[in-house]
């Protein structure tokens, strides 16, 4: 059956969030989701496919994990604040529950702002684009916290000693984890992140779990006054709902982080069967301007304005029924 | 030996010399990290559930298990006692592993089960199975609203709500994942 109320629901937060973006100046853009190259992202699988033609050759093409490599291509170009509602496809993860290989992304990068601005720019959103219908979740104040407190409450972290990886893995041994001797510093932090500080995140309101320890490499700008990136997950009800940048702009940066990141994947996935996209060769020399782009799941937003704990009863058509009926919902 | 990205639902596995079964899997992604799976095992022996958080690539140690034919005999509130249908084994199988099952163990009636060696892991309960209607209310003389139903127990001590047509002593085929009714049985 087809839940045509939750259709209708959908359809009302889509076009709230467009009046929205275009009431602040936000200009809607609309970019591939097929594309020759990408950001090289080791953890994320992708889709591959192929263009075909007999006379002029093939030519690989990949379903973009995120419009993140076209968005900031305008932001380089001077086309200033943009929004984009976007279908992105992502490969080998879960089936069902909180996933689908195909899912709908809200993203927006503000000019001339940074992720504080950020955080007060999505609470703003989602306050006035409140479906009618709403748990408790959106009425209560949205808690900031950064990822040093959290550690610290929830796992009794001292992130100022876990540069030390000595100390990070006797402690997740006394949490009663067991990290590889061999275990890069990244790994033995999700584990003790996700054990133990991110299922104990307040579960009744927005969270904001801001500044990621520097050591986990991405296109955050760093803070010039300690180790942690300019970056945001949110949550709600604890599932992971946004993700946010204060985007670098150093080019020598993200020059070396394509670089590392490309090298990472070609050997992670040479031999494993696993498509592996070429990095776009002229995306570390963008000239991206101060901005902060922020990249949210609309199903996991609606679903949780819907006091759902699964995205599938919001999809029409969700792969997992698909694959396990051999038909549709019809 | 797999890896813990190959744990799925159901799957048996050795956990400090103690055998758990997989009843939720996860996998997720944190942002810019290895992938990762969330699970939930449960132990048949004390019915504890533990929360495990592996990397996929962590090896997990899987064990072999096996399914055989159990005959459900009787319960004694604390215990379920079966008959294994082969070697005419009696086994019982503590009450608090398998919350709500009394509902569905019918006397003489035969279950799969999975053993880890003499162990219980699991029992198979049908998709649907037909219950005698042990006690039923009286329907309300002149209701004859459409699609009116009332609450009878089966001879397990299962609640199902039901047309009002049905009356003790009937057999009805009940569908045992939501408990809800699906048809009468003509015997």
């Amino acid at each position: 059956m087809f839940d045509f109320n939750a259709a209708r629901k959908r359809s009302e937060l889509l076009m709230s969030i467009r009046q929205f973006f275009t009431d602040k100046d936000f200009l809607e853009v609309s970019t591939p989701t097929l594309s020759p190259y990408l950001i090289p992202e080791p953890t994320i699988k992708v889709f591959s496919t192929e263009f075909r033609n007999e006379f002029t050759g093939n030519l690989p093409l990949f379903m973009i994990p995120s419009p993140e490599i076209f968005m900031k291509k305008l932001l380089a170009a001077g086309s200033g604040s943009i929004f984009q509602i976007s279908q992105c496809f992502r490969n080998a993860e879960q089936l069902g529950n909180i996933h689908n290989p195909e899912f709908t992304m809200l993203e927006y990068y503000a000019v001339g702002a940074d992720e504080s601005d950020s955080i007060d720019l999505t609470i703003e959103m989602i306050d006035k684009t409140k479906l009618d219908c709403c748990p408790g979740w959106i009425e209560e104040k949205p808690l900031v916290i950064t990822m040093a407190e959290a550690m610290k409450k929830y796992a009794g972290i001292d992130m100022d000693k876990a540069e030390n990886i000595g100390y990070l893995r006797r402690e997740a041994e006394k949490l009663s984890l067991s990290p590889a001797p061999d275990e890069p510093w990244d790994d033995t932090f999700n584990r003790i992140f996700l054990t133990y500080t991110e299922p104990s995140l307040p579960k009744d309101r927005e969270v904001y779990l801001t500044e990621y320890p520097e050591r986990i490499r991405c296109l955050a700008a760093k803070d010039s006054s300690r180790p942690v990136r300019k970056r945001w997950e949110m949550y709600i009800d604890g599932i992971e709902v946004a993700n946010c940048y204060a985007e670098e702009t150093d080019k020598e940066e993200m020059a070396s982080y394509f670089a590392e990141e490309e090298a990472r994947l070609i050997k992670e996935r040479e031999g494993s069967g696993d498509a592996i996209p070429p990095a776009d060769p002229a995306f570390p020399s963008l000239d991206i301007p101060e901005s902060s782009g922020t990249a949210m799941g609309l199903d996991r937003l609606l679903a949780a304005e819907m006091g759902l704990k699964t995205i599938e009863p919001l999809l029409l058509f969700p792969l997992s029924d698909m694959l396990t009926d051999g038909k549709s919902r019809i | 030996m797999i890896k813990a990205g190959q744990i799925d639902k159901g799957t048996a596995l050795l956990i400090k010399g103690q055998p758990f079964v997989c009843i939720e899997r996860e996998f997720v992604n944190p942002g810019k990290g290895s992938a990762f799976v969330r699970l939930k095992l449960k132990s048949p022996s004390t019915g504890q559930v533990l929360s495990e958080t592996m990397k996929s690539q962590d090896n997990a140690e899987d064990i072999t298990v096996e399914d055989r034919d159990i005959q459900y005999l009787y319960n004694d509130g604390e215990n379920f006692f079966f008959q294994n249908t082969e070697t005419f084994d009696q086994l019982d199988v503590p009450m608090k592993s398998f919350p709500d099952y009394q509902y569905f163990m019918k006397e003489g009636e035969t279950y799969r089960a999975t053993f880890w060696e003499d162990q219980v892991l699991d029992i198979i309960i049908p998709s649907k199975i037909v219950f005698t209607v042990a006690e039923a209310e009286e329907a309300i003389k002149g209701d004859t609203v459409q699609g009116a139903t009332k609450y009878v127990t089966t001879e397990t001590g299962l609640r199902v709500r039901v047309p009002i047509f049905i009356k003790q002593g009937e057999k009805i085929r009940v569908n045992t994942e939501t408990k809800e009714y699906l048809e009468r049985v003509n015997s």
